[in-house]
């Protein structure tokens, strides 16, 4: 029955998905299975999963937010201007970082005022302070590329914590930022299951009634959620920028939706209540493994969204029957039970 | 029995109230534009190509308001509208290509391909949600990046220009003087505000977007309903990409990307509820030309498009917190009432 139980998870379907992938990839090109390929899906991923740790607490939470990509650029390209405009130490890594996570989450603060103080749905909250978001930064901030960001965020781009060279003649380089990366995930990970807080986004997802009998506040809890989310994908925006070694405000605009469909690959589920940050890591990097090496597999490029979008659609589709089973075999149950 | 019908004329009310609301503001804004830059705001040239713009966008928005009125949402509307385009753009290209001219019955096939497009996308919509009951958002999400994803993939991500001259005439020519997409949308709202008000697929719309569970007892076969409601909004995305690339000259996959964000503001403007149950064509219609004047004037003043977006969002989030707080004050009152008598 465990074994059952252990076999219909999330979890377990995405990395037989995942194994299944790379033998595929792996058998038709050799490239694949390299170090420097995995810390090459690695790098790509850092960014991504940062966001989609923060969708997935909005996710579980009940809700879902579209501006946590403006959110991240708009953090991200502010603390550069910023350190510009008040010539802050260019050395310095640590005051742009957070700079931008205080940045992040003021805006995750507004998003909280909209959604919290005033009940408006959460999409149409956040598609609409993202309209603002990015409306006010191109128009006030600044609309123009910046190529020489601050020596501190551009040496951090090749901070690496492994370096060699392989024996074809590559350079294998892994990131420092596993590390920060992992630690975060893991604080994200024991934030969610081990405190409070983390019980009563649960159970927010679960119910928005039952969660206020239970005597937890909604709007407490909904406000300390979309302000952490905001700092999260305000530290996400500025690790792009420095990855990127430039801040383009048009960036990141429009990624919203492969980050929400890495998060509902790993099994979260949109309605709210259930999701789980295992999932989620192992949907970023299903995601990212497909996106890097689906050119290895001669799918061309220009068909990366669409490969992605079939993903998606495969994804909640089976997940969704899944559900109906569940819900008929409950049925089912019930109706036996009266019997 | 006579508490409910009164009920029911109050509501009556409500729903003339939103839109006498939306047409007084209309006219402020109107009024505001006129008296900052009258050289520019006040002049038939851009009238006339307010006409031209409008039409797109208000189709696109009536597609996105039915899928709200069931309580739902289609965030793949612009997918589908330039799938449809590309397909309507390329057949006309390549018969072009092939022979030099091109036939008027060629154009209609095309557009009639288009068409057909979009129906068949609205019919996965369909299926994701009401047979596999995924939720709205989720499914139109997924679906909308699978229509553009194939639409890149099958272009390049290259636009398709230069489309025969018959078809461009379409959207750039007037019927009686009056811009013919303008007319096309008259049609269209008119279409859609007879099927919401007078047909029992209307009602149903209605009462599902109301209370589903208490729709689902009554046994008025709701997923049908709801599969019908995705569909047309389908429909209606493929005619709003044909009108723009009609327009535009050109097809592109990745056209309109921030209609979307716009299409809800004006839905939401436009007094539809996004909880579903409520709303009017003609408040979508009145919400549309106000954004469009908004954007106009903002051209007329100088101001930049960031701007406007800003606007855009602020103007959502504006009346979204506009309506909860005269929700709020209105249950307090009709509390207090009963409390008194």
């Amino acid at each position: 029955m465990n074994i059952r139980k252990l076999l219909r998870r999330n979890e377990t379907v995405l990395i037989f998905a995942i194994i299944i992938f790379s033998l595929v990839i792996g058998s038709k090109s050799p490239e694949f299975f390299t170090t420097a390929n995995l810390f090459d899906i690695l790098r790509s991923s850092f960014v991504q999963l940062l966001f989609a740790l923060g969708v997935l607490i909005v996710i579980i939470s009940g809700g879902i937010d579209v501006s946590f990509p403006i959110v991240g650029i708009f953090a991200g390209y502010t603390a550069v201007v910023m350190m510009r405009k008040f010539q802050l130490n260019e050395e310095s890594l640590l005051i742009p970082i957070t700079l931008a996570i205080i940045i992040g989450a003021i805006l995750g603060g507004f998003n909280a005022i909209a959604i919290a103080g005033f009940g408006i749905p959460t999409l149409i909250a956040t598609l609409g302070t993202a309209g603002i978001f990015r409306g006010l930064m191109l128009s006030f901030i600044g609309a123009s590329f910046i190529s020489d960001i601050p020596v501190g965020l551009d040496n951090f781009s090749t901070a690496d914590l492994i370096k060699f060279e392989s024996d074809a003649g590559t350079l294998v380089r892994l990131h420092v930022l596993v590390i920060p990366v992992a630690v975060i995930t893991i604080a994200v990970s024991l934030l969610l299951n081990r405190t409070i807080f983390g019980r009563s986004v649960y159970a927010l997802g679960g119910g928005i009634e039952p969660t206020r009998r239970l005597g937890i506040s909604i709007k407490r809890t909904q406000a300390k959620i979309y302000m952490l989310v905001g700092g999260l994908s305000g530290l996400a925006g500025i690790l792009y920028v420095s990855l990127q070694r430039k801040a383009n405000p048009y960036d990141l605009a429009g990624s919203e939706l492969d980050v929400i469909a890495a998060v509902v690959l790993g099994g979260a589920s949109i309605m709210g209540g259930y999701g789980t940050v295992f999932g989620t890591v192992l949907g970023v990097l299903f995601i990212n493994m497909m996106k890097n090496n689906l050119v290895l597999l001669g799918v061309s490029s220009s068909w990366q969204r669409a490969a992605v979008g079939v993903l998606l659609v495969l994804g909640i589709t089976i997940q969704a029957i899944g559900e109906n089973r569940k819900s008929k075999r409950q049925k089912t149950a019930a109706n036996k039970e009266k019997e | 029995m006579n508490e409910r019908l009164q009920r029911m004329s109050t509501s009556g009310l409500l729903a003339d109230r939103k839109v006498t609301q939306l047409m007084g503001f209309t006219t402020f804004i109107f009024l505001i534009f006129t008296i900052f830059s009258f050289n520019i705001f006040f002049t038939p040239e851009n009238f006339r190509s307010m006409a031209y713009q409008v039409p797109e966008i208000a189709i696109l928005s009536i597609a996105v308001m039915l899928s709200m009125l069931t309580g739902g949402i289609d965030l793949s509307i612009v997918g589908i509208s330039n799938a449809a385009a590309l397909v309507a753009a390329y057949i006309m290209t390549e018969q072009m290509s092939a022979t030099g001219e091109i036939s008027s019955l060629w154009i209609i096939i095309a557009c009639l391909s288009g068409i057909l497009i979009g129906l068949i996308c609205g019919v996965i919509n369909s299926i994701l949600i009401a047979i596999l009951n995924v939720t709205p958002i989720l499914a139109t999400l997924a679906t909308m990046t699978l229509f553009n994803g194939i639409a890149i993939g099958i272009t390049n991500g290259i636009s398709v220009s230069d489309l025969p001259k018959q078809f461009i005439r379409v959207g750039n020519g007037t019927f009686f003087g009056i811009p013919t997409p303008f007319v096309l949308m008259v049609a269209i709202a008119a279409f859609v505000g007879f099927l919401i008000n007078r047909t029992g697929l209307g009602l149903k719309l209605l009462l599902i977007g109301t209370n589903r569970k208490a729709a689902q007892y009554s046994v008025m076969g709701d997923r049908k309903v709801i599969a019908w409601t995705y569909i047309l909004s389908g429909f209606l995305s493929s005619l709003a990409g044909l009108i723009i690339a009609a327009r535009t000259s050109a097809a592109s996959p990745d056209f309109g990307n921030s209609y979307i964000l716009l299409a809800i503001v004006i839905v939401v403007l436009g007094g539809i509820n996004p909880l579903g149950g409520f709303g009017t064509v003609t408040g979508v219609v009145l919400a549309t030309v106000v954004l469009q004047m908004v954007s106009s004037g903002f051209n007329a003043l100088r101001f930049s498009q960031f701007f406007y977006l800003a606007a855009q969002g602020g103007v959502l989030v504006a009346v979204m917190i506009l309506n909860t707080v005269l929700e709020n004050r209105r249950v307090n009152k009709s509390i207090n009432k009963s409390l008194e008598s």
